[in-house]
């Protein structure tokens, strides 16, 4: 059986009469990419403080490794990699020296501390910047040095809270097989976003959040089969009569028919040949369409049907 | 692990531009602003011709009168005073609006003066005042001490405003030139911005306050191991800073500091601590943006050097007049007069208590902060 790495129970933070965390469970176990996806504001941020000790909450305990969690407890800490959210270097010090100063605080010797710094370097590809200063490289690179910073001294669990805000493809792109990497080399992972696409990508299990609660756990796929929507079909059309939508709507499977205008959006539940179907009808009252699409259901229409809200922000 | 943060701590501090452009630079303009504008003054003031001035006597003041008749009978004087009663004070003014004096000094409980124009004859009869102001004060504390010393404080005051070089009175090797105090201050204003660095050092290892404090918070390393050692990093760092802030002064400057200089060292690098202790306390008090902090914190010190003199040279003396305490608990003021006394007296008395009164504030400083400091876990981040 694997091991429970961090326990989480009946986690409640207030602040003032703001609830952030309302009675939170949360277990997580060895070897896990462990997904916390939520809207801004949604509490993942405060829970990761939680975790790390930083922040007091209300009631509840935590556990990490087996251990109750505490600002002093040095030995669970040291078994810890964090990369926040906003990126925490030293703008006086080289790439080189920040990861080195990190590192330095988990690890004692120097040669394996020299080793482990290069082993970062590396596995974040910052070795043509080893002495540049942070304000020097883009977006990307200055969130890569972030991460290297967190991972240098090998944690077993690492905690990475929005490492992708505000970072160009390529560089996200680096930065998630960067993280499956650390996974595949033994470390757990506690990884918070609200791009689902990324938690998508990469979690192995997600717990999805809101106002503080959890309101759906599992792998996607079993997130996914929680809602009854297996399918959604797009169409651009320029006109769509009422009645038209109306006999979409009504088609076996099909429990939603929306028209903005531009785009019938068709949502189905079940079945096998929809697409045909619609595309049929459309035919049979002789109108013409532009693009079609398909789209199986996203963790954004998981969030969709609990909550009744998109899970991102329209600017997002 | 404490010499690891050491280390860098140092490392880090020493890579500061705002330290280069605050505590080294700018105060190494100022100096060579006040030596330019205003440490020569002193000395080329016996280059001048002599300056007329009527006194407009309204009370006795017999060290004032002694002063004022020596400088008369001197040889090739700098100022020619004529003395008035305040009934004849019409007389004096009538020579100042024709410009046969540059200027009327009214001898009332406190030296004033009324001049036509602003101009170098202005400049000098005004430093002439405040020169006098400054030194009565030094050398009426000498007589309480000695009281049948009243001629020879006189002849002292006399030959000091005079330019003779030796003060019988005031220990050899002493600088008695008024202006040395303006460079006093100016090192009180570069241990005072040290607070700057102590300051970010404070907010970087907050975790409320910064994101550096909240990974910092995250590691394996105590919160005490830290903070010491970032402040030791701090002190150090600042140490370096008035270490060369006093050898500009002397050596680049050729600002006559006196002929203690070990000890002017000492009292540089010990002034620092409490500079260092202030951005602490600073840094540690509030939830406010290092930014916001920053600017407290030179207000603060700024407001300090303005009440020991850095803008205007009589501020101690007349904060000594009216609210003596501020003095005895102003950071700047004990440290410009720990120099001051150090080049003034060669007993250590006042000295001592200075020095003694600046490891006070710097502890309490300290203490506070590591109060403030000792959470590990917020309410809020």
């Amino acid at each position: 059986m694997e091991n429970t790495i961090v326990k989480i129970e009946g986690l409640v933070k207030r602040y003032s009469e703001l609830i952030a965390l309302d009675h939170l469970d949360l277990e997580i176990k060895e070897g896990e990419v462990f997904g916390l996806l939520g809207p801004n504001g949604s509490g993942k941020t405060t829970t990761i403080n939680c975790l790390l000790s930083l922040l007091s909450f209300d009631k509840g305990s935590i556990e990490i490794f087996g251990r109750k969690m505490s600002p002093t407890a040095y030995d669970i800490k040291r078994d810890i990699g964090v990369i926040m959210q906003n990126v925490a270097v030293y703008e006086e010090l080289s790439v080189y020296d920040n990861i080195d100063y990190f590192c330095g605080l988990y690890v004692k010797d120097k040669a394996v501390r020299k080793q482990y710094v290069e082993d970062a370097v590396k596995f974040v590809g910052l070795e043509e910047f080893l002495k540049f200063k942070p304000k020097k490289l883009s977006g990307g690179l200055f969130r890569r040095l972030n991460i290297a910073c967190g991972i240098a001294h090998k944690p077993r669990l690492i905690i990475l809270d929005e490492p992708t805000v505000a970072v160009d493809p390529q560089s996200r792109n680096k930065i998630l097989e960067g993280i499956e990497e650390l996974n595949r080399n033994g470390a757990t992972i506690i990884y918070t976003s609200h791009y689902m696409e990324e938690v998508e990508q990469i979690c192995t299990r997600i717990a999805i959040m809101d106002k503080g609660k959890k309101i759906a756990e599992g792998t996607k796929d079993e997130l996914k089969r929680t809602i009854k929507n297996t399918e959604t079909v797009t169409i651009e059309i320029l006109s769509l009569p009422e009645k038209v939508r109306e006999e979409t709507g009504s088609l076996p499977h099909v429990y939603s028919a929306e028209y903005d205008g531009a785009r019938l959006t068709v949502r189905c539940s079940g079945g096998k040949h929809n697409l045909i179907r619609i595309l049929e009808v459309l035919q049979k009252n002789e109108l013409s369409f532009g693009r079609v699409y398909t789209e199986l259901p996203t963790l954004n229409d998981v969030f969709l049907e609990i909550t009744g809200k998109a899970l991102r922000d329209k600017e997002d | 692990m404490f010499l690891h943060e050491l280390f860098y701590q140092i490392k880090c501090s020493l890579k500061t531009k705002e330290l280069y452009i605050w505590i080294i630079l700018f105060p190494a303009f100022l100096g060579i602003v006040f030596k330019a504008a205003l440490y020569d003054i002193y000395n080329r003031q016996t280059k001048f011709e002599t300056v007329p001035a009527a006194v407009v006597t309204v009370r006795d003041d017999p060290i004032f009168s002694q002063v004022t008749k020596g400088i008369n009978e001197s040889e090739d004087p700098m100022f020619s005073f004529t003395f008035f009663s305040a009934d004849e004070e019409q007389k004096a003014l009538e020579l100042l609006d024709s410009e046969e004096v540059g200027g009327v000094i009214y001898l009332e409980d406190e030296l004033s003066m009324k001049v036509k124009y602003d101009g170098m004859k202005a400049t000098m009869l005004k430093t002439f005042i405040e020169t006098y102001t400054f030194q009565e004060t030094i050398i009426k504390d000498a007589v309480m001490k000695d009281p049948l010393g009243y001629q020879k404080v006189a002849d002292a005051l006399t030959e000091d405003i005079s330019t003779v070089t030796e003060v019988p009175l005031i220990p050899e090797g002493t600088n008695t030139n008024y202006m040395t105090q303006y460079f006093y201050n100016l090192l009180a204003m570069v241990a005072l911005f040290g607070s700057m660095t102590g300051l970010r050092k404070t907010v970087e290892s907050q975790a409320n306050l910064s994101a550096l404090g909240a990974r910092r918070s995250c590691s394996p390393v105590k919160k005490s191991v830290t903070t010491v050692a970032g402040l030791t990093a701090n002190f150090i760092v600042q140490s370096l800073c008035m270490v060369f802030s006093v050898t500009f002064i002397r050596f680049v400057l050729k600002v006559d500091l006196g002929d203690k200089l070990p000890m002017i060292y000492l009292t540089a690098v010990i002034s620092g601590l409490l500079g260092v202790c202030l951005g602490f306390l600073i840094g540690s008090a509030g939830t406010f943006s290092e930014d916001s902090k920053e600017g407290i914190s030179t207000v603060v010190s700024l407001l300090m050097c303005f009440l020991s003199g850095l803008m205007a040279g009589d501020m101690r003396i007349k904060i000594e007049d009216r609210i003596p305490i501020i003095n005895r608990i102003n950071p700047s003021a004990l440290i410009s007069d720990c120099f001051f006394s150090l080049n003034m007296f060669s007993d250590y008395s006042r000295y001592i208590t200075d020095i003694v009164s600046i490891l006070i504030i710097s502890f309490i400083f300290a203490l506070i902060g590591f109060v403030l400091t000792r959470r590990r876990k917020y309410a809020s981040l």
